[in-house]
């Protein structure tokens, strides 16, 4: 029989094994790569995980709420299309201008939010008043989506956003950029909202058993509606902080981040069965592919390898799932 | 709402599906704090008449008295608010939370901040313990995730969350299905906690000796009727297969039924 303080220790590390598995592997490059070891570096390792990470927020809580989102990528693509043509000043971009000038970053920001936010309530809508499987409803979406985004920019790019958006992907605070924080401070928000509120705990018991929480009166459809519409939402922010950063939005922006995303959040202990996960996991699962890649960079090896480790890296994420299921069950 | 009223009284209960005749007048009485085991073949009609008293189904004639009053719930979700529900197994708990997040689940304790509900885990804890060890039960840690507890902790749960909030009349179908012999020996003696303090329980099951150890009163169901409603301590099992069976003894079953609760 074990103390009820090495329970908790151990409770404490396998909840967060993806940030010990994350210093870990920082230890061991900054260790084994010259050059690594630097504020620089990990100041970029956090930046590149801004897009990703805010989009891996949305796709984990409709996975916690038990079901499946794969038009994140699509719906930031979307918005990152509508701020370029709304408000840049070169290529397909319209240059609208606001007084005062500053009006510019609210009005956009709610804009991308209402867009993601709209792409979202459909999907929502399809899954839950359609009963539609949300796997199929979300691919749908991943793909017309992307269609509308081709459509509206008639395959062209806009360049060129004002400085008065401009300076948030720019502009650095304690070495690490704007964009960075504010991917930083989704994570807190919705830590927050996930651990602290009703609606957190409700989403994580509706993916546990949607059964048993519709028997004990909590609205299931409504919530599960509105978390679609959250995921929307904020990968509308994500769009949004990518033509920031980018100054501008082309039609095949943001290719590919779906799977990292989905990666990170596999790997950050988000179960695919609904229930189960956490933001914070979710974060480090970012900052842990985006690591592996800035070392591989900087090792000088072909791109190609970052994709065979990510995937590996999957595996042994659901790997190490089960093992820490079978620790728990001899804990309790 | 009057204490000399029975707790239940269904009347003269029919339920036809198309040309079946699921049930065909039942009439029964239970009062508070009383165990009613009911009994019968498959197919006897004990999954409608439940499905009746607990909103699932309506009846097709016939009345539900519940506390002194015509009652025909609607909806699970009506009969749960008068205070009737029924306790299925693993089919009202979230595996995947805690002891303390089950036993709140839909009626959170909150606490708003710039009118921004925050959840006041604290008072939720302090509430689930008392109310855990009030009955009697053993759970190693609330806050452990209930995919970790056995069949008997987590009905334990199940029935106490029932007793805290106000349950009144609780219908357990085949409760002990799923259980070992010491949990079902536990499952039992919670049982007779919980009608000890003044909760109606219903008890459908298939096993005689269960019925004999915690009911009250067992009545019996055949072919849509009541085919014997006796005291426990004025019955046998032989007499009560009879009665299931339809075998003779009709009679008898009939005379056996008590004056009073």
């Amino acid at each position: 029989m074990m103390s009820s303080r090495q329970r908790a220790l151990i409770e404490f590390v396998l909840d967060n094994l993806v940030w010990f598995l994350l210093a870990f592997v920082l230890a061991i490059f900054s260790l084994a790569i010259p050059n690594f070891f630097q504020i620089g570096i990990f100041a970029n390792i956090i930046e590149q995980s801004t897009f990703v990470g805010v989009m891996a927020i949305g796709l984990a809580i409709v996975i916690i709420a038990g079901h499946m989102d794969l038009s994140v990528e699509s719906v930031a693509a979307l918005t990152a299309m509508v701020t370029g043509i709304l408000f840049c000043t070169h290529g397909i971009g319209l240059g609208y201008t606001l007084s005062p000038e500053w009006l510019i970053v609210p009005v956009s920001l709610l804009l991308a939010i209402a867009v993601g936010g709209a792409i979202g309530a459909i999907n929502g809508w399809l899954v839950v008043r359609l009963q539609m499987n949300a796997f199929i409803v979300t691919l749908a979406a991943y793909i017309w989506v992307r269609g509308l985004v081709v459509a509206i920019s008639g395959g062209r790019s806009a360049q060129g956003l004002p400085p008065s958006l401009r300076f948030i992907g720019i502009d650095t605070v304690a070495y690490i950029p704007l964009i960075a924080w504010i991917a930083i401070a989704c994570f807190a928000l919705f830590t927050f909202i996930m651990a602290k509120t009703p609606f957190g705990r409700h989403i994580t018991m509706i993916g546990g058993n949607a059964v048993a929480t519709f028997r004990a009166g909590i609205k299931v459809d409504k919530l599960v509606v509105f978390s679609f519409v959250l995921a929307g939402a904020i990968a509308g922010v994500a769009g949004w902080l990518l033509a920031i950063r980018t100054s501008g939005a082309t039609a095949n922006l943001g290719t590919g981040m779906l799977f990292n995303a989905f990666a990170a959040v596999v790997i950050g202990g988000v179960s695919l069965k609904g229930g189960v996960g956490r933001l914070p996991g979710v974060y480090a699962g970012v900052l842990l592919l985006s690591s592996i890649h800035t070392a591989i960079n900087l090792m000088g090896l072909p791109a190609h390898f970052t994709q065979m480790i990510l995937g590996g890296l999957v595996l042994v994420a659901v790997l190490l799932d089960t093992v820490k299921l079978s620790i728990r069950q001899k804990l309790a | 709402m009057t204490d000399t009223a029975p707790l239940l009284s269904l009347q003269n209960i029919t339920r036809n599906f198309g040309a079946i005749e699921a049930l065909r007048g039942v009439s029964f009485e239970m009062n508070r704090g009383e165990v009613v085991a009911l009994l019968g073949d498959n197919g006897a009609g004990k999954s409608t008449l439940v499905k009746i008293i607990a909103g699932g189904l309506e009846a097709t004639s016939g009345k539900v008295m519940f506390e002194g009053k015509e009652r025909n719930f609607a909806s699970p979700a009506e009969a749960k608010a008068a205070g009737i529900e029924t306790v299925y197994q693993d089919l009202s708990l979230c595996t995947n939370v805690d002891v303390v997040a089950n036993f709140f689940m839909g009626r959170e304790i909150v606490k708003r901040y710039f009118g921004i509900p925050i959840l006041q885990e604290a008072e939720m804890i302090a509430a689930t313990e008392k109310a855990i060890s009030n009955a009697g039960t053993k759970i190693p840690s609330l806050r452990v995730n209930v995919e970790h507890l056995s069949g008997g902790q987590r009905q334990a749960i199940e029935l106490n969350r029932f007793v805290h909030w106000g349950g009144k009349l609780v219908l357990l179908d085949e409760p002990f299905a799923a259980l070992g012999v010491e949990q079902t020996r536990r499952g039992l003696e919670m049982i007779k906690r919980i009608a000890a303090q003044g909760i109606g329980v219903v008890i459908i099951t298939h096993i005689m000796a269960q019925a004999f150890q915690v009911a009250d009163r067992i009545v019996v169901i055949r072919q849509g009727k009541v085919a014997g409603d006796v005291a426990r301590d004025k019955t046998s099992p032989d007499e009560i297969v009879r009665m299931i069976t339809g075998e003779a003894f009709q009679g008898k079953a009939q005379e056996a039924r008590p004056n009073g609760p």
